[in-house]
């Protein structure tokens, strides 16, 4: 079988039932002798919108590593649209990342194409140049995120807003099926944090994605997520964002209090009423 | 000069050189390379050093001195046990110690040593240039080739990892093409000056554009136009080429900073400010 076979017939092998994207399974990942995740599982139906709550150094980050097959487990399964970790390496192309913080010189010489087109290197492929259909490709990614116009700006002279839908239309500029997003409204201000997220949520249902959504922050993710998933080190919480943010466990978590949240909950988009 | 076959064989070479540095000086200047040269090829001396003291040429051990002290900041650097200017802090004194302690055992402090410290295009043969030629085209290919990769890796190195980008594999084949550059251009300006051809170029087209296309040919003509220039003022003047190249190439980035379109003045003459 080749390898462009794996997704396609991932997605035809279950088509009319409900295909299950990401699978976790009692993972356990140890890093420098610590361990950092423990007993994780979960997993990410199609077109769901998961948040992955908890508090810094909870292992968000990590989990994400896990899923794009960069940080191996000692312990558990993980299955990516039916791969192994080993298999996925060749399929990246499938699955878009935002990081944290894309830490870049602000003189650094690229334009927005330039920079969503490096979304394209890995459908573009060893030792190839990009063609009119990866051009395309970014020219759509581009207009996706509403920076048409903006295609020939440096990078760095974007607003930070800005910045983050461009690396957004980059996530989203390949064959995406699985959006993997690590706290990417972090440093923007509360206008371009809302805007950021009905874009994401307007994408999501316009392609079809599911997305995995990493965050401290409960409240932004409450109002957005179908599913939320509390970890701090092991798993706390898995379920409704109503569940987890009436839940006794979100505080254990978090060691601390979380009245101003009720309300929020009450507000919760829903999934939860998708039901 | 061009009359004499030295002086032709000085150009030609000298070229290629330009070339090459100006290329890889972009990734030098974005990926914030400028030490790690500095380091190899302050390196370099002990490599050269060995070469004269065992009477192999000195260019080939330079070589392999340059590939491993590239490879060891590397691996040094990217196991996270220390930062990589430590790395090179240590490497470059080390290597350069160990140079000068071999040299002096040998009582080889002489003029070829010297002419590798400062260079000596004009004492090019055409072997030189052939194996300059042949070491160029293998960097530029690497570079071409691998350009998309190399440089989502110098921007977003995370991301590119999580795209599948081999970033292991283009960091070790960048060091190890800076090591190339660095040794194919010992003979034109020498261990000592060899960094200002590395870095200067590519900061030269960063002042002056925003566009790495435009970096990149800026950078080329920069490195081009100073080889020339440094090249036919060290011969009519009677001056060191190799310190004149860098003079020439230090005077065209001054006169990029001061035509810089981020500056007001140049702004306003634009018509940006």
């Amino acid at each position: 079988m080749t390898r462009a076979c794996r997704v396609a017939e991932f997605f035809d092998g279950s088509a009319g039932g409900t295909r299950t994207l990401i699978e976790l399974e009692g993972v356990r990942v140890s890093l420098a002798g610590h361990t950092v995740l423990e007993d994780i599982s979960f997993s990410l139906e199609e077109r769901m919108f998961l948040g992955v709550v908890g508090p810094n150094g909870a292992g968000k980050t990590t989990l994400l590593r896990v899923v794009l097959g960069l940080v191996r487990p000692d312990r558990g399964t993980v299955r990516v649209m039916g791969m192994t970790p080993g298999e996925l390496k060749h399929e990246l192309h499938h699955i878009g990342y935002m990081p944290q913080q894309v830490v870049f010189d602000p003189i650094f010489p690229v334009s927005v194409f330039d920079v969503v087109m490096m979304g394209r290197t890995c459908c573009i492929g060893t030792l190839r140049f990009p063609t009119k259909v990866d051009r395309e490709a970014v020219s759509e990614g581009i207009r996706m995120v509403g920076l048409e116009g903006l295609e020939r700006r440096p990078i760095g002279e974007l607003s930070g807003g800005e910045q983050k839908r461009a690396f957004l239309a980059r996530a989203l500029c390949r064959e995406t099926h699985i959006l993997l997003l690590d706290e990417p409204t972090a440093g923007l201000d509360l206008p371009a944090q809302q805007q950021f997220m009905e874009l994401l949520v307007e994408l999501k249902e316009q392609l079809g994605l599911s997305v995995i959504f990493v965050s401290h922050d409960v409240n932004v993710l409450a109002r957005f997520a179908d599913e939320m998933v509390c970890i701090n080190r092991t798993m706390h919480l898995h379920g409704k964002p109503q569940e987890v943010l009436g839940s006794e466990k979100l505080k254990e978590a978090y060691r601390c209090e979380f009245d101003f949240l009720v309300g929020v909950g009450g507000q919760g988009r829903g999934a939860g009423e998708d039901g | 000069m061009l009359a004499y076959g030295f002086g032709q064989r000085a150009l030609v070479g000298g070229l290629i050189i330009a070339v090459t540095c100006s290329f890889i000086s972009f990734f030098v200047i974005v990926r914030r390379l400028a030490f790690v040269g500095m380091g190899i090829s302050h390196a370099a001396f002990g490599g050269v050093s060995i070469g004269i003291v065992a009477g192999v040429d000195p260019i080939l051990t330079a070589g392999g001195f340059c590939v491993l002290v590239a490879g060891g900041i590397g691996w040094l650097s990217r196991k996270g046990r220390l930062h990589e200017d430590a790395v090179i802090g240590i490497l470059f004194a080390s290597a350069m110690a160990f140079g000068v302690l071999l040299v002096s055992l040998a009582h080889a402090y002489n003029l070829d040593l010297m002419s590798y410290l400062f260079g000596s295009i004009l004492a090019l043969s055409w072997t030189d240039v052939i194996s300059a030629a042949a070491l160029s085209a293998l960097v530029i290919t690497f570079l071409v080739l691998f350009f998309k990769e190399l440089l989502f890796f110098v921007f977003d190195e995370e991301t590119a990892t999580a795209s599948g980008v081999p970033v292991r594999f283009v960091y070790y084949g960048l060091l190890v093409a800076m090591a190339v550059t660095i040794v194919v251009s010992i003979k034109l300006v020498g261990i000592i000056l060899v960094s200002a051809l590395l870095v200067i170029p590519g900061a030269t087209g960063l002042q002056l554009t925003r566009n790495y296309r435009g970096v990149i040919v800026i950078s080329l003509v920069a490195a081009v136009t100073s080889v020339v220039a440094g090249l036919f003022l060290s011969s009519g003047f009677d001056i060191p080429s190799g310190a004149t190249i860098v003079l020439v190439l230090f005077a065209e980035f001054m006169l990029s900073v001061a035509l810089s379109p981020r500056r007001p003045y140049m702004a306003r003459l634009l018509g940006k400010g």
